[in-house]
């Protein structure tokens, strides 16, 4: 039971962090981001390369600098056009990398993928105490992202975002400086992703390319929508609830005896879509709602309408 | 060489159907659905169910998958794309991935994992010059040229298209035309139904039919509709026949497992190089 | 105004409109229009014509009071229904389909208005005997065209619908001074033909010409209305920089 919680709890951590990163991303700097899984990937991969030569924290952050500067690229290939031109991009670099990893296997390992990825502070682990390690580790590392994020969001640059997302013609005026501020975003968005593939790598020490599906991107964006777009506390209730939700339905086979694996995974992500677009429809502003400001409390002077 | 050039061809004419209905939307509702390939594959699924399971021939499997999309792209807009077109097309980006997610696996709960394949008995494939010419290539260009034709008459000469391209242009004042922007969409979702439908077929008959065969059409449907231009009907069908030489000619130099590759360089050149698509229609910058 | 409600082609009640979650542009207005009669709607820039004239052409959704054509409530009609109804409406840009031909764009002027009386080859042949230079090149692209050239297109297209009631968006905007009093000339004649015209205007002197009577509005509220001959240009600069600062 306690491993399962323990599985539960690092799940659930890898998919607030995934989530977080979203609603940087999108919640707040109103760039599509469909190629999550992508990201996560990379950053898994990048530390279960590189963590065996030179240590679990240079190559944690080897991945996020590597997932920034992938997702820096291509914000600045499609910012300037319109919101689908960046949906397009990612969700053509998600699948791509899910490609490369398949067929370079002299680097990835190919379908079989990468065993013996070292944890963190395993040499002072004490033998069968690993689980409440990696427990508290993915613990401190949410925790360490979530307060981050806070005060990136509450700073001069997060109020500039979201004011600049609810109000396209603040948006047009200030012109440049804006797209550089949401670049930025989107990259500090990749380089979380990549920390949440990390955790992922650490905890499991086993990755292949089949826990990298698009439903990652799916779950993030059910997070975010359920969340309540740019409220970091809110995607956390998200993230937390939709990974209650589905693990629950893992009992529906014991209700339902008749139904398949297949058939239980397909209710599962149809239900993820269900929802998604059930929020859109009914909840747009989110379980929790965000506070609105109006652009004119940064912009003292640019005049608003009435 | 000439083996590529022809293979590439048809590629790229199995591409110009789901391009062609990713860019109508497009134009029509100003964003792009990302449930093309979901919906191609429950074209290839319902056609799969009719030639199997009813024994039914292929030509009117088809037709019965045409049917089905256009009925499932008809309800979807009902449903929720007609909800939330005041949104803004992020929403609209979102929710269709949504919709994909719920096709997708309507597909893999009733069918499985499990690839499958059409009723169809193989027949030598034809050899001409030196080129070897499968009857699946052979049905797969007869259908889409025939589909394209209709299409380019429906869009030029009928005062369906005209209302089309006019709503594409300019809604509002389409609508102080009369022209009921809702009811144009619903035509134009149908339409792309059909046309995915078709297509689904198509892929089905070329490669096996699983749940995740849209999937690999995704990313050089979304190049050749962008190489096009986005909106770009005409340019849709291009791009989907240059996309489909790049990818097979492309197996010259790399393996085949990195067609798709192929694809999303060619996008990630244009946004670096031409915005415009290389047809000329407008991206649309901010 | 009031006693005569049923002679009245055009009446307006209460209304407010707005765009997204933003305040009322056009914050309660009441106005009836005569049958056969030229108002001009003048006021600063920004003080919301366009959003009153969109809102009585459907495009803006009215967020209280109501609108009627000719007598009856179009109110609850979608754009597209009050063509219908009677009501015709050139914008002030964007005014025709860039990406068809002219031939593409008069068609499409009637070909969903099927059952509307009064539409049909006279009408074009009335209408484009208006505009011969239109006419004359039905294959080219109404992108191509020129400013006072798109103009006039959508000015056709709107006439081919036969309407009750006309409403004219700034017809005058970038036209040269001899191609204005055409247009205006054109105005007056459609108004002979049975057509009532509710005209927005910067050009006040030329719309002065031609209209029976001048509202002024200001920030979103109709604050003067007098019959033209009334009304002086130089009064006009008081009412708007009296109130719209
Ligand atoms: N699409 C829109 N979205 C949001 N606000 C708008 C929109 N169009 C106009 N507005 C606002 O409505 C107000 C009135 O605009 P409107 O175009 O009606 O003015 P106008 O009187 O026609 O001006 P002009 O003489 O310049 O044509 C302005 O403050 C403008 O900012
Ligand atoms: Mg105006």
């Amino acid at each position: 039971m306690s491993a399962y919680l323990v599985t539960l709890v690092i799940l659930v951590s890898v998919a607030a962090l995934v989530g977080l990163a979203l609603n940087l991303q999108w919640g707040l700097a109103g760039l599509v981001n469909f190629g999550v899984s992508g990201f996560v990937a990379l950053g898994a991969y990048g530390v279960a390369i590189t963590a065996p030569h030179i240590g679990w924290l240079p190559a944690m952050i080897f991945s996020a600098l590597l997932c920034a500067a992938i997702s820096m690229a291509l914000a600045l290939l499609s910012i300037r056009l319109e919101e689908n031109y960046l949906a397009i991009v990612t969700i053509g670099f998600g699948e791509i990398v899910r490609i490369l990893l398949l067929n370079e296997g002299w680097l990835t390992g190919g379908a079989l993928g990468i065993a013996d990825i070292p944890r963190p502070f395993a040499a002072i682990t004490p033998p069968g105490g690993g689980d409440g390690v990696i427990l508290a580790f993915a613990i401190a590392l949410v925790a360490l992202v979530f307060v981050l994020l806070e005060l990136l969001v509450r700073s001069p640059f997060g109020r500039v975002l979201r004011a600049v997302r609810d109000d396209a013609t603040v948006a047009s005026a200030l012109g440049k400086p804006v797209l550089a501020l949401r670049v930025r975003a989107f990259a500090v968005g990749g380089a979380v992703m990549g920390l949440a593939g990390a955790l992922h790598a650490f905890y499991l020490t086993y990755i292949d390319p089949s826990q990298f599906t698009p439903i990652i991107t799916a779950y993030a964006f059910m997070a975010v929508i359920a969340g309540g777009r740019g409220s970091n506390l809110g995607l956390l209730l998200g993230a937390g609830s939709i990974m209650a939700l589905l693990e629950a339905t893992r009992f529906l086979k014991d209700l339902v005896p008749s139904i398949d694996g297949a058939q239980l995974s397909a209710l599962r992500l149809g239900m993820i879509g269900i929802g998604i677009v059930l929020l859109l429809i009914l909840r747009p502003q989110g379980l929790v709602a965000e506070p609105r400001r109006r652009a004119t409390e940064f912009f003292p002077n640019a005049k608003g309408e009435g | 060489m000439a083996q590529l050039f022809l293979n590439g061809l048809v590629t790229g004419l199995l591409l110009a159907l789901p391009a062609l209905a990713l860019t109508l939307v497009f134009g029509i509702l100003k964003f792009a659905n990302f449930a093309v390939g979901a919906l191609l594959t429950f074209g290839a699924y319902a056609g799969f169910v009719a030639n199997v399971q009813f024994g039914w021939p292929l030509p009117l499997a088809a037709a019965f998958a045409a049917l089905c999309v256009a009925l499932a792209s008809i309800i979807a807009d009902a449903l929720v794309f007609e909800r939330l077109r005041e949104r803004g097309s992020i929403t609209l980006l979102v929710a269709s991935m949504g919709v994909s997610l719920v096709v997708e696996n309507i597909c893999r709960f009733f069918f499985g994992n499990a690839a499958r394949s059409f009723d169809v008995t193989l027949a030598r494939p034809i050899r001409w010059q030196g080129v070897r010419i499968n009857h699946e290539q052979i049905v797969t260009a007869s259908v889409v040229i025939v589909a394209l034709i209709l299409v380019h008459l429906l869009l030029t000469a009928s005062p369906l298209g005209r209302a089309m391209r006019a709503v594409a242009d300019n809604p509002s004042l389409a609508a102080v035309r009369g022209v009921e922007r809702r009811t144009v969409a619903r035509i134009a979702w149908a339409l792309t139904g059909a046309l995915l439908g078709i297509a689904g077929v198509l892929a089905g008959l070329d490669r096996a039919i699983d749940p995740l065969m849209g999937w690999n059409y995704q990313i050089p449907i979304f190049a050749a509709a962008i190489l096009g231009g986005l909106g770009s009907p005409l340019g849709a069908v291009a791009g989907a026949l240059m996309i489909g030489l790049a990818e097979e000619m492309s197996a010259l130099i790399l393996p085949t497992n990195y067609r798709q590759v192929v694809s999303f360089c060619v996008i990630l050149l244009l946004l670096l190089f031409r915005t415009n698509g290389l047809f000329g229609a407008k991206a649309v910058r901010k | 105004m009031i006693e005569n409600r049923e002679t009245d082609a055009l009446r307006v009640q209460g209304l407010r409109a707005g765009y997204g979650r933003g305040g009322d542009i056009v914050c309660g207005i009441d106005f009836a229009q005569r049958a056969e009669s030229i108002i001009a709607v003048i006021g600063p820039n920004g003080s919301g014509k366009s959003s009153f004239i969109k809102t009585i052409a459907g495009l803006l959704p009215a967020r209280a009071g109501s609108i009627s054509v000719t007598g009856s409530d179009v109110t609850a009609l979608s754009p597209a229904r009050r063509v219908f109804a009677g009501l015709a409406y050139v914008p002030q840009e964007a005014n025709v389909f860039r990406s068809l031909t002219i031939r593409e764009n008069l068609k499409l002027a009637t070909e969903f208005l099927r059952g509307r009386p009064g539409i049909g080859r006279e009408q074009e042949e009335r209408v484009l005997s208006l505009f011969p230079e239109i006419a004359a090149r039905p294959r080219t692209l109404a992108g191509n065209l020129s400013g006072g050239q798109r103009q006039m297109l959508a000015f056709a297209c709107a006439l081919l619908a036969n309407p009750e009631v006309l409403l004219l968006d700034e017809p005058s905007a970038g036209l040269s001074p001899k191609i204005v009093s055409q247009t205006m000339e054109a105005i007056t004649r459609v108004r002979e033909s049975g057509v009532t015209i509710l005209l927005v205007e910067q050009n006040v002197s030329a719309a002065l010409k031609i209209a029976d009577e001048v509202v002024v509005l200001v920030a979103g509220r109709l604050s003067l209305r007098a019959p033209a001959k009334d009304v002086k240009p130089h009064d006009l600069a008081s009412l708007f920089f009296g109130k719209a600062a």
